[in-house]
């Protein structure tokens, strides 16, 4: 059994305990009648509606949105870090200013600036697209992470020897054909565990959505302590704090393993 | 898009501004304090594997660093401010809330960041040469001493520049206090665009404010690590 396997196994039961005995320590007895509470809203927090019949809301809406946003960070980063290894400073200097801004702001200020800089509807190609909260969070939480993309981009391509681009160059190919043939298919592998790091952060960071308004499990929470009592926050609180755990805990264990199995090659 | 800052100009958002960047400071400066205090005692229990503490801690550490530090605040705000500990204001000489927004903040900040220390200074302390504390316990010292004259000064100048990224890592999540009404920059900020509507000049200014404070946090750090350095020991923050 490995290291990981262990540290697993120890996260995955010993935290669920921990904020268990946290439940109780602060409901004493009234946990039972709490938890039931908690357990009957649970459809709700998961999914954002009470029968399971839409994946739209609540903690299903976060791994949406870490989703979307990160596969567009992974292209919007590719792109700058293109930008970020480019012969001509023309491109490098501009794209360092661009990485550097993004990487520097708080999540939560390019967040306000993307829901009231983006357009409430956009007209392209002659049809209007409707800009719902969901999609501008998503591009709010992207760009922080695409720089970040970027950076690790960047890392795995330098780390590839520089060899390998003097000779696909005498072979004939381009720079980018080289990137694409040569460079990316070693680099790869390297960036792997620092894409899952980065996934891991973008995820932890979608609890930030509540501000624009998504239906996301902080804004049910929301609703669930207006229409049931405050004296529940506290219990849902920790239960949001055991679904982010238990989502993004496997994935920090697996990027560790990943790591090490990188670094022993 | 013209950009239009006239509204700088008045006294009100000036102040609020102001307010929320000493906020910003004050309560990034104690949550810093505490996460290096939660980071030294937590490498300390994991470095001398302590029985129960040792398991606790790695517990902790997982139970931090993977769920998000706003769901962490909106915990600790409800739980702390239903708990209802109140303290005399020894000058107004009123009852206020022991654990206010700011208090849940700072916990939270240094709770989170912590987890992160934890980390970053244990592996600062494996990183330290295992000749150095060899030498040290030939010399007599016991392990406590050898931890704390040898190991731990090495170990920590050593885990200077991941710490730096943390403390930056702590100045830009400090922004999510605004969200539980601590009157930082960031709050301030969301008033003034409530008021005019020039959310992209705010946004901007908040962001400069944010990169300059990150700025500072980083230089001060480098001649922290400068001061600090052991000649010769190849101990080097870049």
């Amino acid at each position: 059994m490995t290291s990981e396997w262990r540290a697993f196994i120890h996260g995955i039961i010993a935290v669920p305990l921990l904020l268990a005995g946290l439940l109780f320590a602060v409901y004493g007895a009234e946990t039972g009648s709490v938890g039931a509470q908690i357990a009957a809203r649970t459809p709700l927090l998961l999914t954002g509606s009470s029968d399971l019949s839409s994946l739209s809301g609540g903690f299903s809406a976060n791994i949406i949105i870490s989703f979307w946003a990160m596969l567009l960070s992974i292209g919007f980063g590719c792109i700058l870090a293109v930008g970020l290894i480019a012969e001509t400073k023309m491109v490098r200097v501009p794209s360092e200013i661009l990485m550097n801004a993004l990487r520097n702001s708080p999540w939560l200020v390019v967040l306000y600036a993307m829901l009231y800089l983006l357009p409430f509807e956009m007209t392209l190609f002659g049809s209007t697209f409707f800009l719902s909260p969901l999609v501008k969070s998503v591009i709010g939480l992207s760009l922080p992470a695409a720089a970040n993309v970027a950076e690790v981009f960047r890392g795995g391509i330098e780390s590839v020897a520089s060899g390998q681009w003097e000779s696909a160059r005498s072979l004939g190919y381009r720079r980018l054909q080289i990137l694409r043939h040569v460079i990316l298919p070693q680099a790869l592998p390297l960036m792997t565990p620092n894409l899952m790091t980065i996934y891991t952060m973008l995820f932890i960071g979608t609890s930030l959505v509540v501000v624009t308004g998504t239906s996301d499990v902080l804004s049910v929470v929301r609703v669930v302590t207006g229409s049931d009592g405050a004296h529940l926050a506290t219990g849902l609180y920790i239960y949001v704090l055991l679904l982010f755990f238990l989502f993004s805990f496997p994935i920090a264990i697996f990027t560790r393993s990943l790591e090490r199995r990188v670094r022993a090659r | 898009m013209s950009l239009d800052f006239s509204w700088l100009g008045d006294s009100l958002y000036q102040y609020w501004l102001l307010r929320g960047l000493g906020t910003t400071i004050v309560m990034s400066l104690l949550g810093i304090v505490l996460m290096l205090v939660i980071g030294v005692v937590g490498a300390l229990c994991l470095h001398f594997k302590l029985p129960v503490l040792e398991t606790l801690t790695t517990v902790l550490v997982e139970l931090f660093r993977n769920t998000p530090p706003l769901v962490q605040l909106f915990f600790l705000y409800f739980m702390l401010s239903e708990a209802g500990l109140t303290l005399t204001d020894p000058v107004s000489g009123r009852e206020v809330p022991l654990f206010s927004g700011f208090t849940c903040a700072v916990l939270s900040l240094g709770l989170y960041n912590g987890a992160i220390a934890v980390e970053i200074i244990r592996s600062g302390l494996l990183a330290v040469p295992l000749q150095t504390v060899e030498g040290a316990r030939s010399l007599g010292y016991t392990p406590t001493q050898t931890f704390r004259f040898v190991e731990l000064p090495i170990g920590l100048r050593l885990s200077l520049p991941a710490m730096t990224n943390n403390v930056v890592s702590l100045i830009k999540t400090s922004a999510q206090a605004a969200l539980v009404a601590v009157p930082d920059i960031m709050y301030g900020a969301t008033q003034i665009s409530l008021e005019t509507y020039r959310t992209l000049e705010i946004m901007m200014l908040v962001w400069v404010l944010y990169v300059a404070l990150a700025s500072v946090a980083v230089l001060a750090l480098r001649q922290i690590g400068n001061a600090v350095r052991i000649p010769g020991y190849g101990v080097r923050v870049s």
